[in-house]
Formats: structure tokens, sequence, C-alpha cells
């Protein structure tokens, strides 16, 4: 079809981007290594279960060595100054031989004082400072090891709370991948004809089954809005080009249904007037309308290639609908509600509270002309 | 005192009388079509579109039947307004319309709410689960922009009225009803299955107490 190429990029989750840059305030100490068991037998009792945090991801002792430079600096000057040490020996002894760094508790958890008391008798010095620490577990080993340079030394557990698991998301990434540019090429060519016909913005999706790693297309939709429609409005809504995607999937099924019930057959006789435009439009909507052979619930793990990032509405509908995977090409940075980095946030796409989650992906064409020439409205709800 | 509701929503404080009954007729007929959405193995919510004091068209969830996940019932209200009638309503009707729909609104359904510029929503249920007038987002404020730590949020176009709470106890009661049972259409979505039951919380439906004077 093309021959440009592009890359597929794992779109982010909500959480995770929430979670990239929160940060909580720590109390660390210095602990000579024979005592670490006994300190840290203490903090657990002064804090019970660190305070309802998760830790888990954050190391609980760290060599000197492994610490970032601000940290260090900052336990060196507290060494010296602090006035919690209580015990200061001449500070001439080598920095971190047979010492470890212990995380001892979020600053909300403890007071400083009530630490010291506890502390002061078994720790020879005591140096009590604070340090930002990351609040959640990183998403990926890259975002560990930054953190690790940043703040304090974090683990990477090689599963992602906060969005899709890596090792899933890779393989479908693979599954799709060669095909990716066939498809979203064969909606940007519906979502053209139905621009220059007039009956809709120049938005397009096409809908893939797979089935044992092949992709087939079920159906081909492109924007409708002005249909038999009043210009001076926002147009049929009901009738963007992802809704069509999942109505015409859906008569495909119904007449599936109707087919094998004799007793059903009559309803799609006369079907009574309505807003959907659920039925093909034009040349290639037409070509493409395949129903699928198996009997589906819904569009349940069906595939969706986006001319545009569709919109909240839309956005929802494919959810509602359980597809499984969501690839777009130009991101609606003001109405898209896929993306949790766009000026929404809703990250649709993938949101624990709602009961299905896909994976999404954006395809990016290598070279200047992102957007080519199917760029639309910034304000358009595509 | 005469009208038969368990609880009041805030809202209902500062209306008379009169007015609240206004409301209470009108989400009962959205209850009618719940209960028709019911009868028919559909997920039970109902609206009415209310015009000019009349109802102008009428929906209920349609999903099962039609195979497809965005039949919600106020797709399928709209969808009769603006095609059925002869001569056939300007889609700007909806601007001068009220909604009355026994669950709130779920995200996706705000946004064609929205879209299409209706002036306020009146609903019974919460809708912690999909909600997109409160329960899970805003979308009927700001399309649902989180606006920082600033309360007063900035009313822009399209943005609309929202109240809640109007009959919800006989609104959640139909949808227990139907998830006791289940969606045998459904199969079990990806996460466990307890997450499957709506997480509607409401308080034990009290018996209506007829109250004299
Ligand atoms: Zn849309
Ligand atoms: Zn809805």
């Amino acid at each position: 079809m093309q021959t440009t190429r592009g890359k597929l990029h794992p779109l982010k989750t909500a959480l995770e981007i929430r979670s990239c840059d929160k940060l909580v305030d720590f109390y660390i100490t210095v602990v000579p290594v024979k005592q670490s068991n006994t300190v840290l037998k203490i903090v657990r009792q002064a804090i019970p279960n660190d305070g309802g945090l998760d830790i888990q991801h954050l190391r609980r002792f760290a060599k000197l060595a492994d610490l970032p430079p601000e940290v260090r600096a900052t336990i060196a000057a507290a060494r010296h100054v602090s006035p919690t040490i209580t015990n200061t020996d001449t500070g001439e002894e080598e920095e971190g031989v047979g010492e470890r760094v212990l995380l001892v508790g979020s600053i909300n958890a403890s007071t400083k004082d009530t630490l010291t008391e506890l502390l002061a008798p078994v720790l020879e010095t005591l140096a009590l400072v604070v340090i930002q620490v990351p609040f959640l577990t990183p998403t990926s080993q890259e975002q560990a090891t930054r953190w690790t340079a940043r703040f304090w030394p974090t683990v990477y557990k090689k599963s992602n709370l906060f969005g899709p698991h890596p090792s899933l998301a890779n393989r479908a990434m693979e599954s799709i991948a060669g095909e990716v540019e066939n498809w979203l090429g064969l909606a940007e060519e519906v979502a053209a004809d139905a621009h220059e016909e007039g009956r809709g913005e120049r938005v397009g999706v096409v809908v893939v089954e797979r089935i044992e790693g092949v992709g087939r297309v079920l159906a081909v939709a492109a924007d409708a809005r002005w249909l038999d429609w009043p210009r001076e409005t926002n147009g049929n809504v009901s009738a963007h080009a992802a809704m069509r995607g999942v109505g015409i999937v859906a008569v495909g099924l119904k007449a599936k249904e109707n087919l094998k019930s004799d007793t059903l057959s009559a309803s799609s006789a006369s079907l009574p007037a309505s807003i959907f435009r659920d039925e093909p439009i034009g040349e290639t909507e037409r070509a493409y309308f395949q129903p699928s052979d198996k009997k589906g619930y819904l569009c349940h793990e069906l595939e969706i290639y986006c001319t545009h990032e569709p919109c909240v509405m839309c956005a929802m509908a494919i959810v509602h609908s359980r597809f499984g995977k969501l690839v777009f090409r130009r991101k609606m940075q003001r109405t898209g509600g896929v993306c949790a980095d766009g000026e929404l946030g809703h990250g649709l796409f993938w949101r624990k509270e709602l009961n299905w989650t896909m994976l999404g992906w954006q395809w990016c064409p290598d070279g200047e002309d992102k957007d080519g020439e199917g760029a639309v409205d910034v304000n358009l709800n595509a | 005192m005469t009208s038969p509701v368990v609880t009041w929503p805030e809202d209902a404080a500062s209306m008379s009388e009169g007015e609240r009954d206004v409301h209470v007729r009108f989400m009962r007929e959205a209850l009618v079509m719940a209960e028709l959405a019911l009868k028919t193995n559909e997920v039970p919510v109902g609206c009415v579109f209310v015009h000019d004091g009349k109802v102008i068209g009428r929906g209920m969830n349609a999903t099962n039947a039609s195979h497809n996940g965005t039949r919600h019932a106020e797709f399928i209200a709209i969808s009769e307004i603006l095609s059925s009638s002869t001569p056939k309503h300007h889609p700007s009707i909806l601007q001068k319309c009220d909604l009355y729909v026994t669950i709130e609104p779920c995200i996706m359904c705000a946004s064609l709410l929205r879209q299409f510029g209706v002036r306020k929503v009146w609903f019974g249920g919460g809708n912690e689960r999909f909600g997109g007038t409160g329960g899970v987002l805003d979308i009927h404020l700001s399309n649902g922009r989180e606006l920082g730590d600033k309360g007063e949020q900035r009313r822009i176009e399209s943005d609309y009225e929202v109240s809640g709470g109007w009959l919800r106890e006989e609104a959640i009661v139909f949808l227990r009803r139907f998830y006791v049972s289940g969606n045998e259409k459904a199969p079990e979505p990806k996460k466990e299955k307890k997450e499957r039951v709506l997480k509607l919380d409401v308080e034990p439906v009290v018996k209506r107490a007829k109250v004299d004077g």
C-alpha cells in the first residue's frame, strides 16, 4: 500500500504518567553493618508496616558508594554539623567502610525526635537526614536506573502495576508490527473518500480480527457526521468513525444471529429510522465489510486502527466494546480520550477503575511530515 | 411531603414541592424504560429527554439485542428524537432539553451529551464504575480536564449541569436484579470476577414511609 516506514510507540497509562515524578520524603541514616539488624528491628517497631507505604521497589540498605552524589553530600554534611549527632567522633574515618545507609521511613510515619530517641542509644553516630525517594514502583528498567542515579537504589520488578505487563505488551506489538502500516493506510484511504465526498471529517478506522496470528479486516469505516446533517452543528456525533466501525461489526454479528434463528429473521426487514450509520458507505467500506466467522461478543479482543486519536466518546466506546488493541496515527492533543499525556489526560485505553483495559500505540511514520495530508482541525473530536 | 421518595437528593433541598414533583415524575418515566430493558434482558437503564415540559424521546439500553456495546439509553433516545418526528427536529433542539436518566451517564454518553450540547442531566444512581458526570470523570465540566487546586471550575462552552440522586434506590434495585442473575452474554472480563459486580453503594432500601400531613 504505502512505502513509508514508521514506529509503534506504546502509550503511557494515566498511572504511569502520574507515577513518573511522584516523590516522598524519607529519613535515612548511616548504620554500621554489624548493627544493621538491630537498627532495622527498632525501625520496624517504630514504624510498623512502613506506615502503610509500599516501598518494596526501594533497597532497604545501600552502600554509601551506591548513592547519588547529592545524597552522599547531604549525609556528609549532616554527620559533621547536624545537632542530632550525639557522639561525634573525629569524622576522619574513611567514608563508608563497614557502613550502610538505611532507609528508615517516611517523614509522615514518625518524627525526627521519636526516631532519635529510639536510635541514639544503639547508634554511636546518628545522622538522620531527609531525602526524596520515588513513591511508586518503576514501570521499566530504564526508569529504575534513572531513579537509582538520582534518588535512591531502586529495583525494577519486571511487572507493571500501572499498565500492561511489559512482556505481554511486547509480544502483542510484534504480532501487529508488520501489518500496522497496511491497516492505517486503508483507514487513510476511506478517510480521504469521506472528506472528498463531503460526508464526514477526514477520519477513518479499520477493525481487524486476528486468528492464529493472521489479521483480517472485519470493517472499515470513515467519519460520516455530515451525511444528511445540518452543517451549523457539531455534526452527527454518533457517526464518528470509531462509532461506525463498532456499529458495522455489530450489524455483522446481528446478521449471523438472524441467519441461525428463524424466529428473529423478520426483525431485520424493517429497521426503524435512526441517526446511526451502521451500514458500510462507499466502495471501499463495502468491499472490506466481512463479518467474522466466529460468534463473537461485541468487539471482544479485536484490533482498531485509527487515523486520529479517538475523542472521549469514541475512546470509551472502544473500551465498552472490549477491543484488545488500539493503534492511532495522529494524536489529538486537545480532544483525544485515549492518551494520558494529552490535555485531557484521561488515558481511557488503560484505566484500572474501568472493567476493561487494552493495549495502545501511536504509530509514527519516519521523517518530517508527521501528520501528512490527514491533519485536521485541532479542536475536532475525532 | 406527598412525594413517595425515600431520600431526596441534595439539590432538592432548595426546591419547592411542585418543582421536586416535576423531576420525580420525569424520573419515573425514565424508570419505566429501565424496567422495559430489564424485561428484555438488557442492563436496566432508561432515560427520557424533556423539552418544554414534555417528553420528546425515550431510550433504554439495547447492547445485548444489537450486539453493540455503545447502544446505551442516551444514544437510543437521541436517535429517536432526531430521526422519527415529522418534520424532523433540528439537532439544536437538544440544547433546550433536559435528560432524565436512571443511572449516571457513562463516560461515553457524557461526551455524547456534551457534543450534542444537552442543557442539563438529572440522574438517579451514581455510576462508580463508568460514570462520566462525577463517578469516574467529570466530562460535563471542561471535558473532564483536571483544573488544578482551585476548587472553582471555570464554566466553558458546552459544559452542562448535573443533578444526581433522583429516585436512586429504585434505579439501583433494577440493576441489582439484573446483575444478580448476571449478564449471561458477557464473557468474564480479564480481571477478577468480583470486579464485575457494580459497586453502586446504596444504603439499604427503606420501605417507603407514608408521611402523614
Ligand atoms: Zn469520536
Ligand atoms: Zn453510556
